[in-house]
């Protein structure tokens, strides 16, 4: 059974800013894409740190780097995860097995491993008991899902993302998935685009300054213009959930 | 006759699960020399039960051979010793995951080139040759499903099965179908003599593993959805998460609950149960959690709580008050039709109590109810009632 979407009340309007935390419903799914080196992981950051100041439960499935490398760049961007890991704050590192040596074993911080980028259902059996462990709802941040294309065929990819968001969206709570752009084919990207509730896109104008903006979310009438990463710009969004949706002033 | 013995004189044709329910429905575990499938359409514990099969090998004096396509062998070694120490050469590894990760290997057989199907059988059969391990599990097909196209992989298989044949093994395929039609499936079955399929749900925050063994040559036997759970050192253990023990007002439920669970807590006021009975047994290869329901009527509102969710019912009378079996019969339904039951003749040593056969006809239940003669407080009766029941869940098509 789906659970009920939160009052449409409870999702923030956007006035100001890239999306926030509050900005996604949740029983949601997102697909933050964009090319690598425009700030999707910084952008991920800043909504783990607004959760988590807020209170939210997160799990932050990470194939791309080391967590102790994710724990610095936080610590970076003013978040020290050290205050919430273990507690409402849990890694699944798919990462550290495959680079060996560098397991932790540290039993203060509880983490969940992956052995194998090419092990997706580990990785799906990882992300549900982490969820579990710190309570659902949870908020999963996937970073990023790019990395298993080098290790699993598009279709298998497609069925894991598929029967991962079916089960976050039913019991598990919301999901972001962080995909680079430019490194797969059209095609692969509207699959991906298509087996989640919304998008939103990242970008380089010419002069590298990084734009974003929300390309669309299933439900919710948002803006889709353009806001600069990293600047609190003006980026409007008009509400509007189920009949309600006449009532926005969309496109 | 019994059981244990049966057990014990076919583990030679028969490779012992370790899971003393399973094994005893299976005759004694699978037939040797035969070939498995370990399926789940979602992600599902399915690793947990290809390892308990490894090691309940090992625990027998088994050589075992684990191809593993997912962890390197160090991992894969340490991760083992949650079922306890063991003798390390008997378990044989072919690392499947060391040349993924550019890292040496410290392994006798290893695959230097997983996108090389060949490689992959020369390595996996000599290995075999050498070994001639008793118990062969391949982790996992869809790694290979996923690289090589399906004919090849099936291929693959029909030749590991004959390598394995050859020596004698078991053999074990573990399997999440990301990438095959239905047909793939059919195909796959095909081949196969036992399928294992696995479920994992998740309910109230819990994640729950289920599994459903088939044997699939023709009249075979075919187990209900058995729910499971790891225990570290044990394995993989049958546990039911909610046995409802339920019956009129002072059958004696709760001395039920008390004598048959090792662990048990009683809600109770001058000694009528108020809010619940609670208990935990382990026993036999097989855990459950005992929840005994109050018998009055003004206490039913706790027993629909309670009847949610419910693998099977100990339906407890007092074989000598046959005015209650009405009663009895209605609180059953309450649970909800279909459940597995099995009714509980309890104070069946006083003068007074009534045959089980009598107590059958009386309560109306049908000719195949299941009833067991007790004594609650000097706990006759309660294991076999128990086991009874854990038959019924576990169940045989």
């Amino acid at each position: 059974m789906l659970k009920t979407f939160p009052p449409s009340a409870e999702i923030e309007e956007l006035t100001t800013g890239p999306p926030t935390v509050n900005s996604f419903p949740s029983n949601y799914s997102i697909l933050l894409a964009g090319p690598p080196g425009v700030g999707k992981l910084e952008y991920f950051l800043e909504l783990v740190k607004q959760g988590l100041e807020q209170g939210k439960r997160i799990v932050f499935v990470t194939l791309d780097l080391h967590p102790a490398e994710v724990r610095e760049r936080a610590k970076a961007n003013g978040l020290d995860l050290a205050d919430y890991e273990g507690r409402t704050f849990l890694f699944v590192d798919c990462y550290s097995a495959m680079s060996n040596d560098r397991l932790e074993h540290d039993p203060r911080k509880r983490m969940y491993q992956v052995s194998s980028f090419s092990n997706l259902e580990g990785i799906g059996m990882a992300m549900t008991k982490a969820s579990n462990d710190l309570k659902t709802p949870v908020m999963i941040f996937f970073y990023t899902v790019s990395t298993l294309f080098l290790h699993n065929t598009p279709q298998a990819i497609a069925k894991f993302i598929q029967i991962v968001t079916s089960r976050v969206k039913t019991t598990l709570g919301f999901i972001a998935y962080a995909v680079h752009e430019g490194v797969h084919d059209q095609m692969t990207m509207n699959l991906l685009r298509s087996l989640v509730d919304g998008v939103i896109e990242a970008r380089f104008k010419e002069d590298l300054a990084r734009e974003i903006r929300i390309h669309h979310m299933r439900g919710l009438r948002p803006s889709t213009a353009w806001g600069t990463i990293g600047q609190r710009i003006q980026m409007t969004a008009t509400r509007a959930t189920g009949s309600a949706i006449s009532r926005g002033n969309g496109p | 006759m019994s059981t244990v013995t049966s057990v014990e004189e076919a583990s030679r044709e028969r490779a012992m699960t370790g899971i003393q329910l399973l094994d005893e429905r299976l005759g004694g575990g699978f037939q040797r020399n035969s070939t498995l499938l370990l399926f789940s359409e979602i992600p599902a514990e399915k690793r947990i039960f290809a390892e308990h099969f490894v090691m309940a090998g090992i625990k027998n004096g088994e050589t075992c051979l684990y191809v593993d396509f997912f962890r390197a062998p160090q991992l894969a070694r340490r991760e083992f010793t949650k079922f306890g120490s063991y003798p390390e050469d008997r378990l044989v590894i072919v690392d499947a995951t060391s040349s993924q990760l550019l890292l040496p290997t410290s392994e006798k057989y290893a695959i230097g080139d997983v996108g090389n199907l060949d490689e992959i059988f020369d390595v996996v059969s000599e290995a075999i040759r050498d070994a001639k391990p008793q118990r062969v599990v391949i982790d996992s097909l869809e790694f290979l499903a996923d690289r090589f196209p399906t004919e090849r992989v099936l291929d693959f298989w029909r030749k590991l099965t004959a390598e394995a044949r050859e020596v004698g093994s078991t053999l074990c395929f573990l399997f999440i179908n990301w990438t095959y039609s239905s047909a793939g499936i059919e195909r796959m079955r095909d081949l196969t003599d036992y399928v294992v399929e696995f479920q994992s749900t998740i309910s109230g925050g819990v994640v729950r593993s289920m599994m459903q063994v088939e044997e699939l040559r023709e009249g075979g036997m075919k187990t209900n959805w058995v729910p499971y759970t790891f225990r570290d050192i044990v394995g993989v253990t049958v546990y039911f998460p909610r046995v409802l023990v339920t019956g009129p007002f002072n059958a004696g439920k709760s001395t039920v609950v008390k004598n048959l669970c090792s662990t048990s807590v009683s809600i109770d006021r001058m000694g009528t149960t108020v809010a619940f009975d609670y208990g935990n047994v382990n026993t036999m290869g097989l855990e459950a959690d005992v929840f005994g329901t109050p018998g009055q009527e003004r206490f039913e509102f706790i027993f629909k709580i309670f009847a949610r969710e419910v693998n099977g019912i100990l339906l407890v009378v007092d074989a000598t008050r046959p005015e209650d079996f009405e009663r009895a019969r209605k609180m059953l339904e309450l649970v909800g039709p279909g459940l597995p039951f099995v009714i509980v003749a309890n104070k069946s040593d006083l003068p007074d109590a009534l045959p089980p056969q009598r107590i059958k006809e009386i309560i109306g239940l049908g000719e195949d109810v299941h009833i067991v003669a007790a004594v609650a407080t000097r706990g006759i009766g309660l294991r076999e009632a128990f086991k009874d029941l854990a038959q019924q869940i576990i169940g045989v098509k």
